[in-house]
């Protein structure tokens, strides 16, 4: 059977180009990350190698070393001859459940951790002096969302949303991207489905935060988005060790 | 002494209202061919399909055109189920150094998923069938900027169908009015322009920032009573408290605040800006 082709939405999704400084590891983090995610099938066939290093953006040695790194770790098969190239092998679920942690140091976990509770404090204080009545509306249905929300996707999708609301309350485009782009990338580490992915805590978080944004209370809402982060990010940190302890 | 300075306001005020007035009556042919268009599906007992949105690009086009350098995007947005092809859909278009499409996810299992119908010039066309000026807020789907998006109802025989609209970034609106606010404020009474919310879309004072929330009397404030900002959530939006508010006619509810106040002391700590 022959490997499904690439959709145009996951195209530019994950073939976008690269910032510049992308590197093999930025390379080898983003086709894994899409490995795991499933928009790239058990099976499937990688472009070549040419095209995929001038989709993303960086040179066929930087994608080369890339292309090493996955079939290290076992996501991708190089066969040669006739018919050959690189061919994603999905992981197994344990594997892909715990692989997007395994590819983040303890030390850049933290600094996640610390980049996101600099962005979403600042959202939240800056929120609590400029909501309207109206941006509380808009919060609370996205926290509401959020409650309601059974699939992992879909919990994702809802904390985003609601931390790139109360970023967008803030009145701020720049900070509004920045949680954009936090929450593309860690998203899907928030809402691992391993122990601890219960919605109640983030839940709670967010009714407070709000509560302190529709109070007009500055300090005390970037101090709720602060501890929300850190707590999360704490949680990241001991999955993460306990890795090393199977 | 008032009588120049406040007809100045007016000029400023009927200035930028009959810019957006413009783009909204642009944005409103736009609105009227999306009728006629699924109308005309009706009569001939055929379902709306995306495929028939291309008849109105030509005019989506030019009102990117015709208000180049102001309407960063323009197009259409159906609402759920308006298609019979696609549950959510937008035919959406940014003007840049050329014209191109807006891609984003409308489909609802995605991580990315973009619920539109939550937006505010989504939401108050369908819920009032009037015009909509939504702003200014964070557009982080399309223009990715501080930005107005005026939109107006499409209705075909009583039924939503959805909106056509475009977006105005706030900078240029801010381009248009400053040197106006400028020559209007004053030190202690500078002239800002609201949104009928009470959100600052432009001020002759750095210390009043788009975005902020303006509200009448904040104790304790380093101007005193009768300057603006938080936490006093009493009064607004009415204006009360600040002298020489205007109102701008039309579907617009911005307002003129501040104006002809006591002029500044020769050579004192002068005007905002000169």
């Amino acid at each position: 059977m022959a490997p499904p082709a690439l959709t145009t939405v996951r195209a530019r999704t994950l073939f976008a180009p690269l910032d510049a400084g992308g590197r093999a590891d930025t390379v080898t983090r983003r086709l894994a990350q899409a490995i795991r995610l499933g928009l790239l099938l058990d099976g499937e066939r990688l472009p070549a190698e040419s095209q995929l290093a001038g989709q993303l953006g960086v040179s066929t040695v930087t994608l080369r070393e890339a292309l090493a790194a996955l079939r290290t770790m076992g996501l991708v098969e190089t066969r040669r001859g006739r018919g050959g190239g690189s061919f994603v092998r999905a992981p197994d679920d344990a594997d892909r459940l715990e692989l997007p942690l395994r590819l983040l140091s303890l030390h850049e976990l933290h600094d996640i951790g610390d980049h996101r509770a600099a962005i979403a404090g600042t959202a939240a204080r800056l929120a609590a002096e400029r909501a309207l009545t109206a941006d509380i509306a808009v919060l609370r249905e996205h926290a509401e969302r959020l409650r309601g929300a059974a699939a992992l996707t879909d919990r994702r999708r809802a904390d985003a949303r609601l931390h790139i609301e109360i970023a967008a309350t803030a009145q701020s485009p720049r900070l509004t991207r920045e949680e954009m782009d936090l929450w593309s990338e860690i998203g899907d580490l928030v809402w691992l489905p391993l122990e601890g992915a219960d919605v109640a805590p983030a839940a709670r978080d967010h009714d407070l935060l709000i509560d302190a944004i529709e109070a007009h209370e500055p300090a005390r809402a970037r101090e709720i988005a602060e501890r929300h982060v850190a707590a999360e990010t704490g949680r990241l940190l001991e999955l993460r060790l306990s890795l090393h302890h199977r | 002494m008032t009588a120049a300075p406040a007809s100045a306001g007016e000029h400023l005020l009927a200035a930028v209202t009959a810019a957006i007035g413009r783009v909204l009556e642009s944005v409103t042919e736009v609105g009227e061919a999306m009728t006629a268009l699924a109308c005309a599906a009706g009569a001939g007992q055929r379902p709306l399909r995306r495929a028939d949105l291309a008849a109105l690009r030509p005019l989506v086009a030019q009102v990117l055109a015709r208000h180049r350098g102001f309407a960063a995007g323009a197009g259409v947005v159906l609402a759920p189920d308006a298609l019979a092809d696609a549950a959510r859909w937008i035919d959406w278009w940014w003007a840049d150094q050329g014209i191109g499409q807006l891609q984003v996810d409308l489909d609802p299992g995605s991580a990315e998923f973009y619920d539109y119908t939550t937006t505010e010039w989504y939401r108050e066309p369908a819920r009032t069938g009037q015009p909509c000026i939504a702003g200014p807020y964070v557009d982080y789907i399309c223009t990715r900027e501080y930005t107005f998006t005026v939109s107006v109802p499409v209705v075909d025989q009583g039924r939503f169908v959805g909106v056509a609209g475009a977006d105005i970034l706030a900078s240029e609106v801010e381009r248009m009015v400053l040197p106006g606010l400028s020559r209007l404020g004053r030190a202690r009474q500078p002239a800002v322009l609201v949104s009928g919310r009470g959100r600052v879309i432009a001020s002759s004072s750095a210390r009043i920032v788009p975005g902020e929330v303006l509200r009448p009397g904040r104790p304790g404030s380093p101007g005193g009573p009768g300057t603006l900002g938080w936490p006093d959530r009493a009064g607004w939006p009415d204006g009360a408290g600040w002298p020489g508010t205007m109102t701008a006619a039309g579907p617009l509810p911005w307002m003129l605040l501040g104006g002809p106040g006591e002029p500044d002391e020769p050579g004192g700590p002068g005007r905002a800006r000169k």
